[in-house]
């Protein structure tokens, strides 16, 4: 009795873990490359030129819980159970069920954006991959880029409309939402996403007017000074990039990884 | 099935087990980029030494933020470029330092530069001994990777324009002996009262 025992726990921690490696299997994630291009930000700065970004490689979606699984696997210090506070909240991964078990409950997200990642995870993640985070300029450069296989009037209509909707209990699939035509997939629609300079939009609710340029994008007469007064979608991006801290994990943002190319 | 067979099922099954969990342990060694950290367990969790990037110092020595242990330290984040906020910056960090009289030997004075670019360990040497700060005072140049990180870690928003110069948000930032954020103050010329009260009780702490 006791050897069937043993064998029947053995065979079901091989089920799992069998399952978890057929869903976990993947191959390189492909990457695409952006063209160099002008980036114009958001709100006008003190020069008011546009940012120039050099072509550079991006992953064709985000990071899916899968790929993450692997990430931690091989690196301890980034499982739930041992992450650093300082480097991740109490939200960090929230959903999975243990350190290396993502759960059965979960079977409709391993190939979902992994979210409820800090940004020092996502730095993490993409140094791992010999990779690093997008800038914001080349985050918003790649994901300004019009949509291929989805009708739609405006891409700022089509991410509004995606804004307003609540968060759906079971994050889709990667690949889900449209392509654009760079090839990327989901760069809105899907998550939000974290950039290596995430922390360069200068606003908070709680700064005393000593940072330069925030009057310029936020008072309401200085909202003059924004370069597309209709690009609200944009103006969300920024005020809730601007909002965040590296620890924080949040429901529905993720990341994609770039590399520079040499 | 006899008991042979299941015996060895059982060992079967556990080599496959070793195996999957060797090669994880491969996988770390081999990929080498996660830096292991010097006397993890005698940090607090909360402390920035964790960040193992290295700096340069002004004087070009290599720098790790864990050199620091052993004295409270104010850090002000700036570029030396700066016309406006960073030489004031400066100013207010070296008028908390001058309140401290004789205590200020037991403080370190940290300022980390945004301006990779262009403030070199020479350049920063220079810009120190122009405004005589002292060797109490470390001027750190690092890589883009470790100066972001270092400004995520204390909340300090930065962005560079076309031009190469920072737009910043000025906060002075107090870390304990163990490099534990203590206190910030945001603002140029602000009432540093608190600040000073603040350091000088880490001063005290053991």
């Amino acid at each position: 009795m006791k050897y069937i025992l043993t064998i029947l726990l053995l065979t079901g921690c091989f089920d799992v873990s069998n399952a978890q490696q057929k869903k976990t299997v993947s191959f390189e994630k492909k990457m695409l490359k952006i063209p160099a291009g002008n980036y114009k930000p958001f709100f006008v700065t003190k020069s008011n030129k546009p940012i120039k970004v050099a072509a550079f490689k991006m992953d064709e979606s985000a990071i899916t819980n899968s790929e993450f699984l692997l990430f931690v696997t091989a690196n301890p210090q980034w499982r739930k159970s041992k992450v650093n506070r300082l480097f991740a909240d109490s939200n960090y991964l929230r959903d999975w069920e243990s350190d290396l078990v993502i759960g059965k409950k979960n079977i409709n997200i391993y190939n979902s954006p992994v979210v409820h990642v800090s940004w020092f995870a996502a730095q993490a993640y993409c140094k791992w991959k010999n990779k690093r985070l997008p800038t914001v300029a080349e985050w918003e450069l790649a994901g300004n880029a019009a949509p291929k296989n989805i009708k739609y009037t405006s891409l700022t209509e089509y991410i509004l409309g995606w804004y307003k909707k609540p968060n759906l209990p079971v994050l889709p699939n990667i690949k889900t939402t449209y392509q654009n035509v760079y090839g990327l997939y989901d760069m809105h629609g899907l998550i939000w996403e974290w950039t290596f300079n995430f922390n360069s939009f200068i606003s908070s609710g709680d700064s005393r007017g000593n940072t330069e340029d925030e009057l310029k994008a936020f008072c309401a007469a200085g909202a003059i000074n924004v370069v597309d007064k209709s690009d609200y979608a944009g103006f969300l991006r920024f005020s809730y990039r601007g909002s965040l801290k590296g620890n924080y994990c949040i429901a529905n943002l993720g990341f994609r990884c770039a590399k520079t190319i040499e | 099935m006899t008991k042979y067979n299941i015996g060895i099922l059982l060992i079967l099954s556990l080599v496959g087990c070793m195996q999957s969990s060797n090669k994880t342990e491969k996988k770390i060694t081999a990929s080498g980029r996660q830096a292991v950290l010097p006397d993890k367990d005698s940090m607090p969790a909360e402390s920035i030494f964790h960040l193992t990037d290295s700096f340069q110092t002004q004087e070009n020595i290599p720098f790790t933020l864990s050199m620091l242990k052993g004295k409270p330290t104010v850090v002000g984040m700036i570029f030396t470029n700066c016309t406006y906020a960073c030489p004031r910056l400066t100013a207010d960090i070296k008028n908390i330092a001058d309140s401290l009289k004789d205590e200020k030997e037991k403080v370190n004075f940290l300022l980390v530069s945004f301006d990779t670019k262009r403030d070199t360990p020479d350049r920063l040497k220079k810009f120190a001994d122009e405004k005589g700060l002292n060797k109490n005072w470390i001027l750190l140049h690092g890589s883009e990777y470790a100066v972001r990180t270092f400004s995520v870690l204390l909340n300090i928003q930065f962005e560079k324009d076309a031009e190469g110069n920072f737009s910043h948000s000025n906060l002075v930032s107090v870390l304990d002996k163990n490099g534990v954020l203590q206190y910030q103050k945001e603002g140029l010329g602000a009432v540093h009262t608190e600040t000073i009260t603040t350091i000088k009780k880490l001063i005290q702490q053991r």
